[in-house]
């Protein structure tokens, strides 16, 4: 025999159990079995199953709950005097409708209290929701975007980055020498080109992020073009545009064969346009150049070069359907054993990350770190469980008033179950009126939360949101319905329609207790967290980085001559305001990364880690205040014939102390640039708190020269900034200027780490906002409940204080043991978060304290005011009646 | 008075009832409609029909022993009543009088 027999599924029996009136059930339950069974002999156990499950839903219909009268005359069949009427019987439905509707008009306090937590919950996870699924939403909407990839870099050196780049020509290899790919498209982005119209005046000029794309790329990706196809940059010189930034351009002329210049210095013509790109993808650029004018435009990019990597040169590749990656991801080894020279640069591993990780990948620069999403969700989630339990605290609390109504349904015959199901009616009628609540507040909030996430949300209705919605509603109605319909289906019906049922039968206060526990201790965690990250980010921003980063502004250099730049640096040093001007490639602390071999004296090898490198002129550490430990700066050069490195570079390079390295040759960039170490420079933070300082060589390379640095006196700034952009748009009149001090740079680190903290304040405040509402709630109860006993209190000599005292008491209590419970769960959160950090704060009994007493003095002042209210009432009118 | 109305579906079921005789009941009723006339209809729909005949008084139903493969559960077995016969003929008897009136030529019965 089978151990198992086969059964038709369980809840499709219910289903008709509930739904079926009782005299139609037998037969009709037999019949559906007995075609079941064959089916199963027939199509087998799961195809069976859900034509079984099929069948039973065509049953809910109001049709099937009555049929009373069987045939004309009754008395043919069993003659039915009372049929109890199935549970889902519309006549019952409408009585709880009714009921329920009393009910809630009787209290309407109750009533607000309840739709309002509630809706203050759901809106912010509706809000929550709806910020995750963006998202994670991300390049998603490709078509073949689960066999889209992207080819990145993990470079073999012991300190070196992920890079989300690759070789120039890996990509044009990987599409002439193996068949694994259906189409490979490679990418170079350009961030920060000049375009204007040719013949047009200068002022019609713009600073945009520029791609030069191989057309296949454009077929990877699903950007569809308005006018034009991906073959337009197929050809050399053209260019294809969104139409956003033909409207920038041309405003409503047809863009198609017009010539754009890009950095006054190359022309392309429009050979297609494409529709504007959607907001759920990291690849921003609207304008794609032929892939023909990247090395023209810059020679770096050409096609022999095997010896260095950029993270704007990527490499997308659509997989054909049964490759697996693993078996593509060979092919790179064996690429790199062909091709590359150099021992180091063949240390590089290649990997194909698929188009959804790019989003959330941090290593190759990713915009948004998944734990963070579902930290939201868990915030969620948790508030949505702190408005559930003042829902049960106030109803179990109120379940008294209604023992009368219940005991009389009971003598009637209302068995458990239906108590059950109605109360969770009642409680799902708040739930929806709360959910619509919520859906007004999310709409009013998004405006607000768009702009804080610079991003364009808006309420779009889909069958996930509404899905979401709908799941929303029932888990907030069964989380909140499920405790307090099991009180009051238990009720005892003598004792409730005796008035007999007193506090201890609805399970007395230590289920409420534990609960209003939970709730202290949910804002404990938000509370605490605020107070750590907040910590964190302030330590972070107000540390001393070990360079000036106050009175530094960038400016962009777009032309790169030695005559122009010093002309221009002496415009600048006779401005009062200025203290110093360097040319520089970056500031110390910077995202951007540049990276290279390093070999030492005489040892006959490259190191086995990659040296950053700050390519800047002699002004360098005068105007970034960096501090010298051994040695001399660096002497006025265009070339590379000297080094200044960092305290970590002499570690790292093996050295005793920085007295020794000095008069050491160090060799850079495959032994292109070589030159001795004249001094060693103090340790400065050159990553954000997250990564640990890096080795560093500063050398003299002009060309490398991207930006000027100019110090600046804080009292003049205004005057100065002002000199600043006139100079500029004067040396270089077809550019746009634009300038940015270096703290604001810095700040950029953590941008998303304040994003975080935002939305964890908001969220604490929201927590503590609903708990508020439930212990109010709780209080004015109690003080209901003992009017009474305070009159007696009061009559016999007590005081007001003694009073709020009594009160004050047992929520004291509770909040010192929230306290306790929070404690290890936000430790543990916040170390896990913090353990990101190299550079961090520690984690201190005050900010527990901080905390509690945050959260103490909250609850005191909620509860204050109702039990000052009820210990200042004359106790002759308390206790009149009696 | 209006005479109770039989639908199309009513009376093909109606039908089947009185082709299974004494023998029909929600299984073998749908397994007949599907053998002789090709249509497959849900469980619901066949159950809510037999119901509805059963108001209007043209069957009756009786519930007769239960079988294992349905867990026990008695069988709920429908008759045509003398009002269900009576109203078949009438039907019967009307087509008849109607396809009497139809010109030949437009519609040729086979076989002739």
């Amino acid at each position: 025999m089978n151990p198992r027999p086969v059964e038709p599924p369980r809840w499709a029996d219910r289903l008709l159990e509930a739904f079926l009136a009782p005299h139609l059930l037998e037969d009709v339950q037999g019949d559906l079995h007995e075609v079941f069974y064959k089916r199963v002999d027939e199509v087998g156990a799961t195809k069976a199953r859900r034509e079984y499950g099929w069948a039973a839903v065509q049953y809910v219909s109001p049709f099937f709950f009555k049929a009373f009268r069987r045939g004309p005359s009754p008395g043919i069949h069993e003659s039915v005097e009372y049929v109890q009427l199935p549970f889902f019987h519309p006549d019952m439905i409408r009585n709880y409708l009714t009921v329920a509707r009393r009910n809630l008009v009787r209290n309407k306090s109750y009533t607000t209290l309840n739709v309002f937590g509630l809706a203050l919950s759901m809106a912010c996870s509706i809000l929550i929701f709806m910020m995750v699924s963006y998202h994670l939403s991300f390049d998603r909407f490709h078509a073949n975007a689960d066999r889209i990839y992207r080819i990145v870099t993990g470079t073999g050196a012991a300190n070196a980055l992920s890079s989300a780049g690759v070789y120039v020509p890996m990509g044009r290899v990987f599409r002439d020498e193996y068949t694994f790919a259906e189409k490979t498209g490679r990418v170079a982005t350009n961030y920060g080109t000049t375009i204007s119209i040719p013949g047009t005046r200068s002022t019609n000029k713009f600073r945009e992020a520029i791609a030069f794309a191989e057309p296949e790329f454009l077929e990877i990706m699903s950007f569809p073009f308005v006018q034009g196809r991906p073959a337009a940059l197929a050809e050399p010189d053209r260019v294809v545009i969104t139409e956003a930034i033909g409207q920038k351009l041309f405003g409503d002329q047809n863009p198609v064969g017009k010539t754009i210049r890009l950095d006054n210095r190359m022309d392309v013509t429009v050979t297609g346009v494409l529709q504007n790109i959607p907001a759920n993808t990291d690849r921003r650029e609207e304008i794609y150049v032929s892939f023909a004018n990247l090395k023209p435009y810059n020679d770096w990019f050409h096609e022999e070069n095997w010896t260095g990597i950029s993270g704007n040169m990527q490499c997308f590749v659509l997989l054909k359907p049964t490759v697996p990656v693993a078996e593509a991801e060979k092919a790179f080894t064996a690429i790199s054993q062909k091709y590359i020279k150099d021992a180091t640069e063949r240390k590089n591993v290649f990997r194909l990350q698929p188009i959804a990780d790019i989003h959330f990948n941090l290593n190759y620069d990713g915009r948004m770190d998944k734990t963070n999403l579902w930290a939201l969700s868990l915030i969620g989630l948790l508030l949505i469980v702190t408005a559930c339990v003042n829902f049960v605290n106030l109803a179990t609390a109120q379940a008294l008033k209604r023992a009368k109504e219940i005991g009389i349904r009971k003598v009637l015959g209302s068995e458990r179950a239906q108590l059950f199901w109605q109360f969770i009616a009642e409680t799902g009628i708040i739930a929806v009126f709360a959910m619509l609540v919520a859906v007004g507040v999310a709409y009013l909030l998004m405006p607000l939360l768009n702009q804080l996430f610079q991003i364009d949300l808006s309420i779009m209705i889909n069958y996930q949101l509404v899905g979401f919605l709908v799941a929303l509603t029932i888990l907030v109605t069964l989380l909140s319905g499920s405790y307090p319909g099991l009180i009051l289906a238990g009720f005892q019906p003598i004792l409730a329609l005796k008035g007999k049922l007193s506090q201890k039968h609805v399970g007395g206060f230590s289920i409420r207790r534990v609960l209003v526990v939970g709730q202290l201790a949910i804002s404990q965690i938000l509370i605490i967290g605020t107070i750590v990250i907040t910590s964190q980010m302030r330590f972070s921003q107000q540390s001393d980085l070990g360079f000036n980063k106050n009175s530094v502004v960038l400016l962009p250099m777009p032309v790169q001559e030695a005559a122009k730049m010093s002309t221009l640096k002496s415009q600048f040093m006779q401005l009062p305001g200025v203290e110093n001007v360097s040319f520089c490639m970056q500031a110390p602390a910077s995202q951007a990364v540049n990276m290279t071999s390093v070999r030492f004296d005489n040892r006959d090898k490259d190191e086995d880690f990659l040296i950053r490198t700050k390519d800047a002129d002699e002004a360098y550490m005068p105007t970034f205040d960096l501090k010298l430990v051994a040695g001399r700066n660096i002497l006025h050069s265009d070339t590379t014939r000297e080094f200044v490195i960092n305290e970590t570079a002499v570690k790292a390079l093996g050295i005793k102390s920085p007295q020794e390295a000095l008069g050491k040759i160090l060799i850079t960039s495959k032994g292109r640039r070589r030159g001795p170490i004249v001094g060693v420079m103090k340790d400065f933070f050159n990553n954000s708190f997250r990564g640990a300082i890096d080795p560093i060589c500063l050398r003299a390379n002009l060309g490398e020269y991207g930006n000027c640095a100019v110090k600046i006196n804080l009292q003049s700034r205004r005057e100065t900034l002002t000199s600043l952009e006139k100079i500029w748009n004067t040396s270089f009149p077809e550019f746009i200027y634009s300038y940015q001090f270096v703290d604001d740079q810095v700040a950029q680190f953590y941008a998303l780490d304040e994003l975080i903290l935002k939305l964890i304040q908001f969220f604490a405040i929201i927590a503590i906002s609903i708990s508020c509402l439930g212990l109010f709630g709780m209080i004015s109860f109690m003080a209901a409940q003992k009017t009474k006993e305070i009159g007696i209190r009061k009559a016999l000599g007590a005081g007001v204080e003694s009073i709020v005292w009594l009160f004050s008491k047992e929520f004291i209590q509770l909040t010192g043991i929230a306290v306790l419970v929070a404690t290890p769960i936000a430790w543990w959160a916040m170390h896990r978060w913090l353990q990101d950090f190299v550079y961090k704060i520690g984690i201190e009994w005050w900010m527990f304290a901080l905390s509690g007493t945050v959260a103490l003095s909250i609850v005191l002042l909620t509860v204050s005011y109702q039990s000052v209210k009820a210990a200042l009432v004359n106790p002759v009118k308390s206790l009149r009646s009696e | 008075m209006r005479r109770t109305y039989l639908g199309e579906f009513e009376e093909v079921v109606l039908l089947m009832v009185a082709i299974l005789d004494g023998e029909g009941y929600g299984v073998t009723v749908s397994q007949a409609l599907e053998e002789h006339t090709g249509r497959i209809v849900t469980f619901g729909t066949v159950h809510n029909t037999l119901i509805r005949l059963e108001e209007k008084g043209f069957v009756t139903s009786e519930l007769g022993g239960g079988t294992t493969e349905r867990g026990g559960r008695r069988k709920r077995l429908f008759r045509v009543t003398a009002l269900g016969s009576k109203a078949l003929q009438e039907i019967q008897q009307l087509r008849q009088e109607l396809w009497g009136m139809i010109p030949p030529k437009i519609v040729q019965l086979s076989g002739q």
